[in-house]
């Protein structure tokens, strides 16, 4: 290929990644903009506007929506914290051990992603009405491991089954019981995909709207269901709307924008065969 | 150090037999070697030696003590495994202390430094230790493996092909090298590859294993010489042995050999014991066993010589292999580099029988072959 | 079937980064080479990785550009041809077959393409599929192959297409021991057979030993030399291609040359040994020279007790059942000699050692080119 028609197709590359980007940053710009404006603006102009942090004074200091963060991060970190502590041993005996029916388990273990949380969420309604677990921090951890858990087994998982068994035995003829290995060799080795994985279970269990709305909402409001309530019976404050979900999406992309680092693999390829 | 017994080991994966009853005393401050082809069971016997799995029936012994409840950690063996299996997130400084970090075998940090310094002296890589495992080639890292196993003083080293993802020419030069390191070994070591080289080079005494069994044990010598069977006898020697069928026929006190092919008839060279031998055991089909060295070749007829056809003509380093081709029969033999050779032109091929083994045509089982008794006072002499 | 013809060939990647590494070291991936081969001719392209070898392949069968220079296959000058025109047939290291089609159609794809008549196409198949073994294969599919299987599979369809050229880039990397030493036998067979102009890159230089007609040796892109596998052995212009060539590799220590009388001797430091310098390089060598000399490890010889060669001591000694080879220690020099001799040796033992002079080689201390006799 000659370098003319070569610049001519990074031009046109370039030119399609620009026209994505706007279509994909659009809303979120959208919504940025309505939240320093005032409700009377709201439908009259477009751009040209007197912006104000009105909403923001109201909607941070003048409600409980710190309650409502604090909620979310408890029972999102929660989540995140037992299924790290129970997924990362569970998917290190998928990834090591031999035993009857082990890709079955694996496999329904994922398949709690499948189902809609709608199919699930009546009948654990009655159950947790039942077990006095309504509308608690429990309730919602426990519930949320639906959303956490399969994510963080089938990646950590695979990381796993990346380190060479050697690399264990290695250690182990080394002199170190099963337990260094674990800590001293293994953990590092699956950091990256541990961290990525806990990151995005975190953000999933954030983002999560039917699980809280039908087991949680009086005593335990997470941002997600606390919104609605910026729809008030009587009129919708479009403008402190847009600020409870700009707040409540910080995180979430705070938090995406570090997994990009982590996500790069590699760090296990090169020790084992060339 | 130690002496390493195992008695009777047998050791099954699910329905298949891995190793299947093997018996093997390895001596105090022997170079023992495994040999075998790829899926004989080699690791296997090795990872049961160190204890990384048990078998499920039979004893490992190490100096007469049972074993096989000891757990990998506290059996005090150092291993270098076939891809290395270094720790990719700790340098080649910390991959090679880790052992010597370890709550049993601790030492001070001044004492890792010296002897780190002294191994990698030893394997020339004292220019590596900053590195991490990915910075490393194969070749490197493959020192870095055995610097790892050698930085400690256990009681048996355990080599699992540390030479197999080599290229052939870097794989020759970490052997001599490797020998040369031997002589400071000093510890029982068991050594397991699939390569003929290594095996001869290095091993006190070898044992040919073959599906889970073992299949001959002896020097390097002795198996070479007198292999227990046609498998041992093809895997024993780079390029192959040639194995010639043919028909032993007796006449009064000298004996002949039919080739099979070609037909031609060859009146052995006499040896009274051998041919007493050959009548004791009533040969009549017999392989006969050629090394590529005892057999000559000329390009121009010549008295005794077969005519063939050169198959191929190929260099294998410092000296080339001419295949000759007679009606289906390849020969295989040694010629120097670099001759004018066309493929399908004539070659004329004779056998120096006095170099001959025999086998039986039928079991595949080894007879005898010419000098035995010297070969096996031979033999003797190197183990004892 | 046609000759091909590389002049004053060279390649320079454009620093975008991903080739970054290779213009750092060397301006040009390749620099101004020169190779003919004759029609029918097989040659090895030799060299370590990175060397250049295969970016030379790539630029023949028109995969890369051409920075400079000329490539004629024939007599028709390809630089602006696309691959499809150049009548070559290539065969890659790593046999990239279509998973969903049989061998056959696999093999007749190329064809297919083309718009070649299904009977001749059959009849082209039938024809190549018994040359490479691979006739009880055609009804396969990829994934059911070997290793081996795959690339008699790749060749042929390499082959089908009555290439006037064929490029083999390490068609053989993928396979092991056993597998590679008889397909590396088939495939000198096979391009005996049909005759084929053929150019085959690789690393091994065993490989290029046992194939080719001719090899040419190439390092950080220059061709370091070009010729038949007796003279890059026995006459090697460097001493790069000295220590490439030949296995175990010749032994090239560096030497002080003494004169005592009317000869002249190799000596070497930390060491006892001494080698008279064949007469032939008397007229280059004068007391106290320095350079480098080498020797292959077959011409150094173990002398009997009582002959004139130096008294050493044996550092390793292996056992390889139809050779031997000894190690001896030579200032910090592990010296290897390769015997057929019967005796067993053993680390320690003392050994007369001869070399034979008029088998050595002189290289240059600094650029490591070969010093003729005059």
């Amino acid at each position: 290929m000659n370098t003319a028609s070569k610049r001519l197709g990074r031009i046109v590359q370039n030119g399609l990644l620009v026209i994505y980007a706007i279509f994909a940053l659009f809303p979120l710009i959208w919504m940025l903009i309505l939240s320093v404006k005032s409700d009377a603006e709201i439908y009259t102009t477009t751009f040209i506007f007197s912006p104000t942090l009105d909403n923001y004074r109201i909607v941070l200091f003048e409600s409980d929506y710190v309650r409502y963060m604090i909620d979310s991060l408890i029972v999102s970190g929660g989540a995140v914290i037992v299924s790290v502590i129970a997924g990362v041993p569970a998917a290190y005996a998928l990834a090591r051990y031999n035993f009857k029916k082990k890709e079955d388990i694996a496999f329904q273990i994922l398949s709690f992603k499948f189902a809609p949380e709608i199919l699930v969420v009546l009948p654990l309604f009655m159950i947790f009405q039942k077990l006095h677990i309504y509308d608690s921090y429990f309730g919602l951890i426990w519930v949320y491991q639906l959303i956490s858990m399969p994510l963080l087994i089938w990646v950590v998982r695979g990381y796993f089954e990346d380190i060479s068994v050697e690399i264990e035995y290695a250690a182990q003829v080394d002199g170190y019981n099963w337990y260094q290995i674990f800590f001293k060799n293994l953990i590092p080795l699956i950091k990256p995909g541990l961290v990525s994985a806990a990151l995005l279970a975190f953000i999933f269990a954030w983002n999560s709207f039917t699980f809280p709305l039908m087991l949680a909402g009086t005593k335990i409001q997470p941002i997600t269901v606390a919104i609605t309530k910026f729809l008030g019976t009587d009129s919708a404050h479009y403008g402190q709307l847009a600020v409870a979900a700009t707040v409540s999406a910080l995180p979430a992309i705070i938090f995406a924008l570090c997994i990009q680092k982590h996500l790069v693999r590699g760090l296990s390829f090169g020790a084992v065969k060339g | 150090m130690a002496r390493i017994q195992l008695e009777n080991v047998t050791k099954k994966f699910g329905k298949v037999t891995a190793l299947d009853g093997i018996s093997l005393d390895i001596k105090d401050k022997e170079f023992f070697v495994l040999f075998g082809p790829a899926g004989a069971g080699k690791t296997t016997i090795l990872n049961c030696i160190a204890g990384i799995q048990l078998p499920e029936e039979g004893v490992v012994k190490f100096d007469g003590e049972i074993v096989n409840l000891v757990d990998a950690a506290h059996r005090d063996t150092a291993m270098v495994f076939e891809n290395y299996a270094l720790y990719p997130q700790m340098t080649v400084y910390d991959n090679m202390a880790s052992p010597l970090r370890s709550k049993l075998y601790k030492k001070d940090e001044d004492y890792i430094k010296n002897k780190i310094h002294e191994v990698a002296a030893m394997m020339k890589m004292e220019n590596l230790l900053e590195r991490l495992p990915s910075q490393l080639s194969n070749g490197q890292k493959q020192r870095v493996a055995m610097g790892r196993a050698l930085v400690r003083s256990p009681r048996v080293y355990l080599m699992d092909e540390p030479l197999a993802h080599l290229d052939a020419k870097l794989r020759n030069a970490m052997r001599t090298e490797l020998k040369e390191i031997q002589a400071n070994f000093g510890t029982t070591s068991i050594y397991v590859t699939h390569d003929f080289m290594e095996a001869m080079s290095l091993g006190d005494r070898i044992a040919i294993i073959n599906e889970g069994k073992v299949v001959q044990l002896g020097t390097g010598d002795a198996i070479y010489y007198m292999p227990c069977n046609e498998f041992v006898a093809q895997l024993m020697g780079d390029p192959e042995i040639n194995l010639i069928s043919g028909t032993l026929a007796k006449s009064g006190d000298s004996c002949t050999f039919t080739m099979d092919a070609g037909g031609k008839v060859y009146d052995l060279p006499k040896e009274k014991d051998l041919f007493a031998k050959l009548d004791e055991l009533g040969a009549s089909k017999v392989d006969l066993g050629m090394r590529p060295q005892n057999l000559t070749y000329s390009f121009e007829p010549k008295e005794g010589y077969i005519k063939c056809t050169v198959y191929s003509y190929e260099s294998i380093g410092n000296k080339s292999v001419i295949v000759a081709e007679l009606s289906g029969l390849q020969l295989r033999m040694i010629a120097p580099n670099g001759l004018k050779v066309k493929i399908d032109q004539d070659v004329y091929v004779d056998m120096q029988l006095d170099h001959a083994m025999f086998f039986d045509a039928e079991t595949k089982n080894y007879l005898t072959r010419y000098n035995e008794a010297a070969i096996k006072a031979f033999a003797e002499k190197q183990e004892g | 079937m046609a000759g091909l013809r590389i002049e004053h060939l060279y390649k320079r990647y454009e620093n975008d980064g991903k080739k970054k590494k290779n213009a750092a070291k060397n301006d040009y991936a390749v620099k101004d080479l020169n190779l003919v081969a004759e029609q029918g001719e097989f040659i090895a392209l030799l060299g370590p990785s990175g060397c250049g070898k295969t970016t030379t392949l790539r630029m023949t069968a028109g995969l890369e550009d051409i920075t400079k220079g000329e490539i004629y296959i024939g007599d028709t000058l390809v630089n602006n041809l696309h691959p499809k025109d150049r009548h070559i047939g290539l065969a890659f290291e790593d046999y990239a077959m279509y998973p969903p089609l049989t061998v056959y159609d696999n093999i007749a794809f190329n064809l297919k393409a083309k718009g070649v008549d299904k009977a001749e196409i059959d009849k082209r198949v039938r024809e190549i599929a018994p040359l490479m073994q691979c006739d009880d294969l055609l009804d396969k599919m990829p994934v059911k192959l070997s290793g081996g299987q795959k690339q008699r599979v790749n060749i042929a369809r390499a082959i089908i297409r009555r290439p006037e050229l064929l490029l083999m880039d390490e068609p053989l990397s993928h396979l092991d021991g056993k597998a590679r030493q008889a397909m590396r036998t088939e495939i000198k067979r096979l391009i005996n057979e049909i005759k084929c102009t053929t150019i085959y890159v690789t690393h091994d230089q065993l490989e290029a030993m046992s194939l080719a007609d001719k090899i040419a040796i190439i390092n950080f892109g220059v061709l370091q030399q070009y010729g038949t596998p007796a003279e890059v052995y026995d006459d090697p212009v460097n001493e790069f291609v000295a220590s490439f060539i030949g296995e175990p590799p010749m032994n090239i220590l560096e030497t002080t040359i003494m004169g005592e009388g009317d000869h002249f001797f190799f000596t070497f430091a930390d060491s006892n040994l001494k080698i008279e310098v064949p007469k032939r390089y008397y007229n280059v060598v004068s007391n106290g020279f320095k350079c480098k000399m080498g020797v292959r490890p077959m011409d150094v010889l173990i002398g009997a007790a009582d002959s004139k060669g130096t008294p050493e001591e044996v550092a390793t000694f292996e056992n390889l059942g139809d050779e031997r080879r000894i190690g001896i220690h030579v200032g910090s020099f592990l010296l290897m000699l390769i015997t057929d001799d019967e005796k067993r040796y053993k680390a320690g033992d003392i050994i007369k050692l001869e070399v034979r002079g008029e088998k050595t080689h002189l290289f240059d201390l600094e650029t490591g080119n070969r010093i003729r006799e005059k």
